[in-house]
C-alpha cells in the first residue's frame, strides 16, 4: 500500500518536472526573469511616458514662460508665474470656468435623475425589459460626431424635427425656436444633447446597483410594515448610493473636459454663452497661440478636477464603508 | 399570540407542487417545527403563511381571520430569514427599532428606547447597539435579525434556518436561548430546520414533510419512538436508523407483511461472540462513544456503542433485534 503511493507521486512529481518549461532566463541567454518582465512591459510604458506624463511636464514647463507655438524661433524667456496671474485674473476665463461649471451642474442632475428612474423601472423586470434596456442604450454606442451633427439638424429651426415637435405642443412659432442660435436657448441645447447620449451609461451603473440589492432585504421589509417609500429611502437610495456616486464621478470628470459636442453644436457660440473652459483653452492655444499662457490655463484646470475628484473619491470611500 | 391555521394549502411552482394539500394547525403559544429535507417544501410553507407568496388552493388563518388577499403588512408576522437579511447601513439599534418606527405602529419614542433595550439584552448584542450592522460576526448579525423579530409581539414568529449559517457552539447556544426566550413570551413560532437537533430541543410538535406534504405531526419523542412510516423514521435518530431486510436479524417475531426493520442503536443488542453472526468493519472514536460499523451478511450497520465495550475491528459478535420498527409494502409502519 504504501509503497504503491509513493510509486504515485514519484511519477507524479516527475510529470511536473517534465511539464514546467525551464525559467526562461535559461534559454534566453544573459537575460534575467526580471529583465524579461520589464521588457514586456517596456511597451506600454514608453507609450505612457510619450504620451503623457512627458507632455504633462512639457506642459508645465511651458506654463512659466512666453512661448509660441507658432513662432518656434524666438527666444523663449521665463515669465515666473506671470501666466498664471494673467489666467487667474482674465474675466473672460473665469466666466468659461462658470459655464462649464453651470454645465457639469445640470447634466449630472438630469442623467442621475433620469438614469436613475430608467434604472428603477427597468428593475422592475416586467415583460420586454431586456429589449427596452437595448433600445435605451443606442445612444450611448453613437459617436460623438454623428450626435453632434444629427442634432444640428433636429435643432435646425426651419426643418428640425426638434423645433417642429415644441411648437406643435407649445404653440410658439417654429422661428422662435432658435436652440443653436438663441442666446438663452444654446446652452441648453448642449445639455439636452449631453443628457440624451449619456443618461443610458448613468442607468445602466444605477441598474448594477438596483440588482446588487438582495430581495430578501425587501422581504423583510415588508414583513416589518415598512411601505414603499420608506423601502425606497431606507434601502434602495443607501444601498445604491455608491454606485449612484460612482456614476456622478465618471460623468462629472467627463463633462469637465466637455469639447466635442459644444465644438460641433455651436462651437462656443452664440457670442461666447456656450464656451466651456476647454473651448476657450482652445482658443487660447490654438487661435491666439498663446502656447505658454494656455499651458498655464490647463495647469490650472487639471489641478482643480483633479483635487474636486480626489476630494469625491474620499467622500465615496466613506459611503462605501458604512 | 394567537392560533395558526392551515387548510389544504398549494403552491405550484412551474410542474412541481412545493407545498401540495398542506393542513397544519398550530396553538396559541406553541412551538412547532418543520423537518425536512431540502425542496420539501418547508420555506414556502414560512413564506405563504408569511404573505410573501399567494396559494394556488387552500386558506390560511391568523387568530380565526382568513388571510387571503393580504399583504405581508397586513398579516402581524415576524419573520427571520436565513441570510442576515439586516439593513447593512443601519446600527444595530436602528435595525431593532425599524419595524417599531412603523407609521402603523405609532409608538412613542421612549416606548421604542425601551422595547429595543430590553430585547436588545434579551438577544446579548445590548454592548454592540452602536455598530453598524456590517460590523458584526454572523452570530451577531443573526442575533441582530432574532431581535428585530423579537421587539414585535406578532401574531406568529416565522423562523426560517436562522441558526444553519452559525458555527455549531453558537448554534448550541443560540438553540437554548431562543427556546428559553419563546417560553418567557409565551409566543408561537414556526421554526423550519433541516437539523433534527434544533427540532428535537426546541419543538413543542415537530411536523415531518416530505415533498411539499406533512408525513407527521407529533410531540418529538412521538416522532421519534413512533413514526408513521419510513421517511419519518429515517429524520430522526444518529446515527441514522438502519433499514434490514425482515429475515437478517434474530430476536423479534416479525409481523406478517414485513418488508422492512427499522433498528436504531436501541434496537440492537451486541454480545462477544466467537461463532456470532456479525462481524466489526471499522470503530470511529467519539470521545465518550464509538461508532461501530458492523457487517451482517451483504449489509452494513452503524450503531452507538460505549467507548469500553471491548471489540476491535475483524472481531465476531453476535447481534440481536429488541423490539425494533416494522415498516410493510408501503412503508408504513406496522405493530409490532
Amino acid at each position: 500500500m504504501t509503497t504503491s503511493h509513493e510509486t504515485f507521486t514519484d511519477k507524479a512529481a516527475q510529470a511536473v518536472v517534465r511539464a514546467t518549461p525551464e525559467p526562461l532566463a535559461a534559454r534566453v541567454r544573459g537575460l534575467s526573469d526580471r529583465a524579461i518582465a520589464w521588457l514586456f512591459i517596456a511597451p506600454t510604458i514608453t507609450l505612457l511616458l510619450a504620451i503623457n506624463i512627458f507632455p504633462l511636464f512639457w506642459a508645465i514647463y511651458l506654463s512659466f514662460t512666453n512661448y509660441r507655438a507658432n513662432r518656434p524661433n524666438a527666444v523663449v524667456q521665463n515669465v515666473g508665474l506671470g501666466n498664471y496671474s494673467r489666467v487667474l485674473n482674465d474675466p473672460d476665463i473665469w466666466a468659461s470656468m462658470q459655464t462649464t461649471a453651470h454645465f457639469v451642474f445640470w447634466t449630472i442632475v438630469l442623467q442621475t435623475v433620469i438614469g436613475f428612474a430608467l434604472a428603477y423601472l427597468i428593475d422592475r423586470k416586467f415583460r420586454g425589459h431586456a429589449f427596452w434596456t437595448t433600445l435605451i442604450l443606442i445612444p450611448m454606442m453613437l459617436s460623438p460626431a454623428v450626435v453632434g451633427n444629427f442634432w444640428r439638424f433636429l435643432y435646425e429651426p426651419q426643418i428640425g424635427l426638434f423645433a417642429y415637435a415644441v411648437s406643435f405642443l407649445s404653440g410658439i412659432p417654429t422661428s422662435e425656436i432658435r436652440m443653436l442660435g438663441d442666446v438663452r436657448l444654446a446652452p441648453w441645447a448642449i445639455i439636452i444633447v449631453d443628457t440624451w447620449m449619456w443618461t443610458p451609461y448613468v442607468m445602466l451603473i444605477c441598474l448594477a446597483g438596483l440588482r446588487s440589492i438582495p430581495d430578501y432585504i425587501y422581504e423583510a421589509a415588508e414583513v416589518d410594515r415598512a411601505s414603499n417609500w420608506r423601502q425606497f429611502w431606507s434601502i434602495t437610495i443607501p444601498m445604491a448610493l455608491p454606485f449612484i456616486m460612482l456614476a456622478v464621478l465618471f460623468r462629472g470628470i467627463e463633462n469637465f473636459k466637455m469639447f466635442d459636442m459644444v465644438n460641433l453644436l455651436t462651437g462656443g457660440g452664440p457670442g461666447s454663452t456656450t464656451e466651456v473652459a476647454s473651448i476657450a483653452l482652445k482658443r487660447e492655444a490654438f487661435e491666439a497661440w498663446a502656447t505658454g499662457r494656455s499651458s498655464a490655463f490647463a495647469i490650472v484646470l487639471f489641478v482643480a478636477v483633479f483635487g474636486l475628484a480626489n476630494i469625491y473619491v474620499k467622500i465615496l470611500n466613506r459611503v462605501k464603508q458604512r | 399570540m394567537a392560533d395558526v391555521t392551515l387548510k389544504g394549502v398549494t403552491k405550484i411552482f412551474g410542474d412541481k407542487r412545493a407545498v401540495d394539500s398542506l393542513d397544519l394547525s398550530i396553538a396559541d403559544g406553541e412551538f412547532v417545527v418543520l423537518l425536512g429535507p431540502t425542496g420539501a417544501g418547508k420555506t414556502t410553507t414560512l413564506r405563504l403563511i408569511a404573505g410573501l407568496e399567494k396559494p394556488d388552493a387552500g386558506s390560511i388563518s391568523i387568530a380565526g381571520r382568513d388571510m387571503a388577499g393580504l399583504s405581508p403588512a397586513g398579516r402581524d408576522v415576524a419573520f427571520v430569514f436565513q441570510q442576515y437579511s439586516l439593513y447593512p447601513h443601519l446600527t444595530v439599534y436602528e435595525n431593532l427599532a425599524f419595524p417599531l418606527r412603523s407609521p402603523a405602529r405609532r409608538m412613542d419614542g421612549a416606548t421604542v428606547d425601551a422595547r429595543v433595550r430590553q430585547v436588545a439584552r434579551m438577544v446579548r448584542i445590548d454592548h454592540k447597539l452602536e455598530n453598524r450592522a456590517t460590523r458584526l460576526s454572523g452570530g451577531e448579525m443573526q442575533r441582530v435579525a432574532i431581535g428585530r423579530a423579537l421587539v414585535r409581539r406578532p401574531a406568529i414568529y416565522l423562523m426560517d434556518e436562522p441558526l444553519s449559517s452559525l458555527d455549531a457552539k453558537l448554534r448550541g447556544e443560540l438553540r437554548l436561548e431562543l427556546k428559553r426566550i419563546q417560553k418567557e413570551l409565551g409566543s408561537t413560532l414556526l421554526y423550519v430546520t433541516h437539523d433534527q437537533i434544533e427540532a428535537m430541543t426546541m419543538a413543542d410538535r415537530i411536523g415531518i414533510l416530505a415533498e411539499g406534504r406533512l408525513a407527521q405531526i407529533g410531540t418529538p419523542k412521538e416522532i421519534y419512538t413512533n413514526p408513521a412510516n419510513l421517511h419519518v423514521a429515517a429524520r430522526l435518530g444518529q446515527p441514522h436508523i438502519n433499514l434490514l431486510p425482515p429475515e437478517l436479524l434474530p430476536g423479534a417475531p416479525v409481523p406478517a407483511g414485513t418488508r422492512t426493520i427499522g433498528a436504531r442503536t436501541e434496537h440492537l443488542e451486541i454480545a462477544r461472540s466467537g461463532a456470532g453472526n456479525a462481524e466489526v468493519d471499522w470503530i470511529e472514536h467519539l470521545g465518550d462513544q464509538n461508532h461501530l460499523h458492523i457487517r451482517v451478511g451483504g449489509h452494513k450497520l452503524i450503531t452507538l456503542a460505549d467507548a469500553d465495550l471491548p471489540v476491535s475491528p475483524g472481531e465476531r459478535i453476535s447481534l440481536t433485534l429488541k423490539n425494533p420498527l416494522y415498516f410493510g409494502q408501503d412503508g408504513r409502519r406496522l405493530a409490532g
